[in-house]
């Protein structure tokens, strides 16, 4: 399997450890951690397949690390990528948005022409609405550690081994 | 395609932007430093986190074109939109050469009406409705460009910003209201104003109304929202809603202390999205700048504040001798009637009759004049009292028009149109009866602060007219008069007609002068053959002066409104059981007073009798009579008397009416009784 790149911001607390929970579910030979505050052009274009994490701030935005090289993303040629995008959110206090970050990535990476992967089942999820959410599945995979931290473990678990497949 | 992003935008574009930010945010950091100095600025409300939507409502704005009402967190919005740091500081210290009013409005309310930067009060959003009125003189008139009128989320949990964005959506106007979500109304975080975490989506099922979300903390997003909707408003001649989530990153503001409610957390989340900082990051991660090109810029936005502050100190402080410039306009002085009497014969017209006939004379006078209020205009009703029959049917339905049932929007869109060029003239019915006006309180209160508050630039001329009073079995909800609690506030000319012609006389020169005119009508007077007069085509009263509808010589009755017909009865019945020769004085005007008439006949007569509808307790006769106790105690052989209603709602029923609300009877005994002193 060819090195899978997985880009969340360096600074979180709870994205990174979810990052690090799904890099020892890979296999840490088969991953490479970038830090998105000093992603560029070269950085996405180096791997093939992308997995890439984010939260939700506010009412529905992207953090601003991630918000700030938007612009870079989506001038990019992403044709040959695949993406998965994880994203955590709070179903209880803030769902009006979410895992909304999930949804705004995703518009950004279909924009470079990147193919998403690693779309899951909303089913399990109680919320009113969120942007991740399209024909009835997350365009990603949804984490609530805030509500829900003991079903974190086994989706994780779950979605890595159908990106192992879709990976390939 | 959007107009602006980072990679696209022209250097200068982006070196502009940035200064205006970076100089924005040292004043803004630096106006409690003022207060700690003791040299002014003490309410300062800082805008750090809403860099974005400021930044672009600024630059949106077109001066010349557009109208624009910042509220009190706007200060980047200020600068944005042209005016200077100078002018900045000298509005936070309350300089004599402050441009929104001379040190007299609260500091951190920046305006510069010579360019449409309107001066507005600090009930934030009130001026949703002036927005609103604005853009309908724009619309009217033809004029190319927008209103933006901006405020908070919170403060859309008022029901006058409802009524102004349902009036814009009805009357298709081009107005863009901007909303800056920061998440708090002071300490109360949204959660606890609306179920929709973003607010705007409460009108999504407005029609005409666009609604636009973006990011008030991004620059680009939000440049990009505010031009989508200035072209959006102008083309499609419908209002628009900018809603732009930003943060608070620091209190409400300086009497705020927000850790209080705000825990670490949270504010290093808020701090994380800075959009200043933000920007900084993009410029120079996409190499549009070098950090020294920053740094110099940044020097820059240092010396011109260094400049600025320098100036601003130094400048005069108010003079405290103007205090009482500006509480009201010069009026129209009348030409003909100059003492507003006449010796007229001919036929005698009913009230409501003189009142219709004068609106449409000086409707055909002035083309700039305008007509609004509940039920006036429906083809043959004209009002609830026929007071406005026909006008519609020969001004048009452009000048003369339905309002719908929101007090508070007749008058907050008539200040605003007032705004738009001082020639226009408005009269509206503030309510269907006075009784009803109460929820318009606070916009009477804007009209009566307006030319004060901005140092004389702007006054709103409007008269507002209200169907007052009892007499008609009407009840606690038909009978009410209101002069008693509005006369407490400075601003307006207050003038209660009791005959037809002074109601002719007096509305005509309401209608000529400058300023803000509460015209109050004693609706049983309308058709009352008592109050009908000889009215002259020409008819003038000015304001502030009183007329004796009866001379005498033993006592001063003063009144004015319904009882003035009581009043006149009594001194006749008086006279002819006793041969007192009683003087009756219609004041007419309540503001301006005619004190010296007052006094005249009080020294006269050593007699006074004050006599109104409204209650005793702490109604106008309170003001009179302490007036005439204080200066004429020695002319007086009686203590003054006052009869009014008694301190109760009216009653419905006959029996109740009669016992609350003043009559002849009562009247006749209080001046029997000083008579008899």
């Amino acid at each position: 399997m060819k090195k899978i790149g997985l880009f969340y911001g360096a600074s979180t607390k709870k994205t990174a450890a979810i990052a690090q929970q799904i890099q020892e579910a890979f296999g840490e030979a088969d991953l490479e951690i970038v830090p998105i505050e000093s992603a560029w052009k070269k950085e996405f274009l180096t791997y093939n397949y992308l997995i890439v994490g984010t939260s939700t701030w506010f009412d529905g935005e992207l953090p601003t690390y991630w918000d700030e090289i938007i612009p870079e993303l989506t001038s990019l040629e992403l044709q040959d990528k695949k993406v998965a995008i994880f994203g955590l959110g709070d179903q209880i206090n803030y769902p009006d948005n979410f895992v909304d970050g999930i949804g705004l990535l995703a518009d950004a990476f279909e924009i470079a022409g990147a193919q998403l992967v690693g779309l899951t089942s909303a089913d399990g999820y109680s919320f009113n609405h969120s942007q991740a959410l399209k024909d009835g599945k997350f365009l990603g995979l949804a984490l609530d550690v805030e509500n829900q931290p003991k079903q974190t473990e086994k989706r994780i678990h779950d979605w890595v081994e159908q990106l192992r497949k879709e990976f390939s | 395609m959007k107009k602006y992003d980072i990679k696209s935008t022209d250097k200068e574009t982006l070196r502009k932007w940035y200064y205006l930010m970076t100089l924005g945010r040292m004043i803004d950091e630096k106006a409690p430093a003022y207060l700690l100095q003791s040299l002014g600025w003490s309410f300062h409300a800082p805008y750090a986190g809403h860099d974005g939507i400021q930044l672009a409502m600024g630059q949106v704005f077109t001066r010349g074109e557009d109208f624009f009402f910042p509220y009190y967190r706007d200060l980047l919005a200020a600068l944005s939109a042209g005016m200077t740091a100078e002018e900045i500081i000298l509005n936070g210290l309350s300089k004599a050469t402050d441009l929104t009013s001379g040190g007299r409005h609260m500091s951190n309310h920046f305006a510069k009406m010579e360019w449409n930067i309107q001066n507005i009060s600090s009930a934030t959003a009130t001026q949703d409705l002036h927005a609103v009125g604005v853009a309908r003189a724009m619309a009217y008139y033809g004029h190319k460009g927008v209103v933006i009128a901006s405020h908070g989320e919170s403060s859309v949990s008022e029901g006058f910003v409802y009524e102004a964005i349902n009036g814009a959506s009805t009357e298709q106007l081009p107005v863009i209201f901007v909303i800056e979500d920061n998440g708090f109304g002071i300490s109360v975080p949204k959660k606890d104003q609306t179920s929709n975490p973003k607010v705007a989506a409460n009108f999504s099922g407005f029609k005409n109304l666009k609604i636009i979300y973006c990011n008030g903390k991004d620059v680009f997003d939000s440049m990009n929202a505010m031009a989508e909707a200035r072209e959006y408003a102008i083309t499609k001649h419908n209002p628009v809603i900018v809603h732009a989530n930003c943060v608070r990153i620091g209190s409400h503001s300086n009497s705020d202390k927000h850790t209080l409610y705000r825990d670490e957390d949270e504010l290093a989340y808020v701090k994380a999205a800075d959009p200043l900082q933000k920007f900084r990051r993009m410029l120079l991660r996409y190499e549009r700048f070098t950090e020294d090109e920053l740094k110099k810029i940044e020097e820059e936005a240092k010396k011109e504040l260094s400049a600025a502050n320098k100036r601003a100190i130094a400048a005069p402080d108010p003079d405290a001798s103007t205090v009482l410039d500006y509480v009201l306009p010069e009026p129209y002085k009348p030409k003909v009637y100059v003492d507003g009497t006449h010796n007229q014969e001919g036929e005698k017209k009913n009230m409501v009759t003189a009142i219709n006939e004068t609106l449409k004379a000086e409707f055909r006078h002035n083309p700039d004049t305008f007509l609004w209020g509940q039920d006036v205009a429906n083809k043959d009703k004209g009002g609830v009292f026929n007071v406005t029959k026909g006008m519609q049917q020969e001004f048009g339905v452009k000048r003369v028009f339905n309002a719908p049932i929101a007090e508070d929007y007749i008058v907050g869109t008539a200040n605003g149109m007032s705004r738009f060029d001082p020639k226009i003239r408005i009269v509206i019915e503030g309510a269907e009866f006075a009784d009803y006006f109460w929820p318009a309180v606070e916009q009477y209160v804007e009209c009566t602060h307006e030319y004060w508050r901005s140092n004389g630039q702007f006054v709103p001329n409007i008269t507002l007219r209200l169907a007052s009073g009892g007499y008609i079995g009407g009840g606690l909800y038909h009978s009410q008069t209101l002069e008693g609690a509005l006369t407490t506030l400075p601003g307006a000319r207050i003038v209660y007609p009791s005959f037809a012609d002074d109601a002719a006389g007096l509305l005509r020169t309401s209608l000529r002068s400058k300023g803000f005119t509460l015209y109050l009508e004693p609706k049983a007077q309308y058709n009352a053959v008592e109050a009908a007069t000889v009215v002259p085509d020409d008819f003038e009263v000015p304001f502030g002066k009183a007329r004796i509808r009866r001379e005498g010589t033993d006592l001063s009755i003063i009144t004015y409104g319904n009882t003035t017909h009581f009043c006149l009865t009594v001194a006749d019945r008086l006279a002819k059981e006793f041969g007192w020769n009683v003087e009756v004085m219609d004041l007419r005007s309540l503001i301006p007073l005619d004190k010296e008439a007052i006094f005249e006949s009080v020294k006269k007569t050593s007699k006074a009798l004050i006599v109104h509808e409204d209650k005793v307790f702490s109604g106008f006769g309170a003001e009179i009579a302490a007036m005439i106790g204080e200066e004429m105690f020695r002319y007086l052989d009686a203590p003054v008397q006052r009869v009014g209603s008694i301190f109760t709602p009216v009653g419905f029923h006959p029996n109740f009416e009669k016992a609350i609300l003043p009559g002849e009877e009562r009247i006749y005994k209080a001046a029997k009784s000083l008579l008899e002193y």
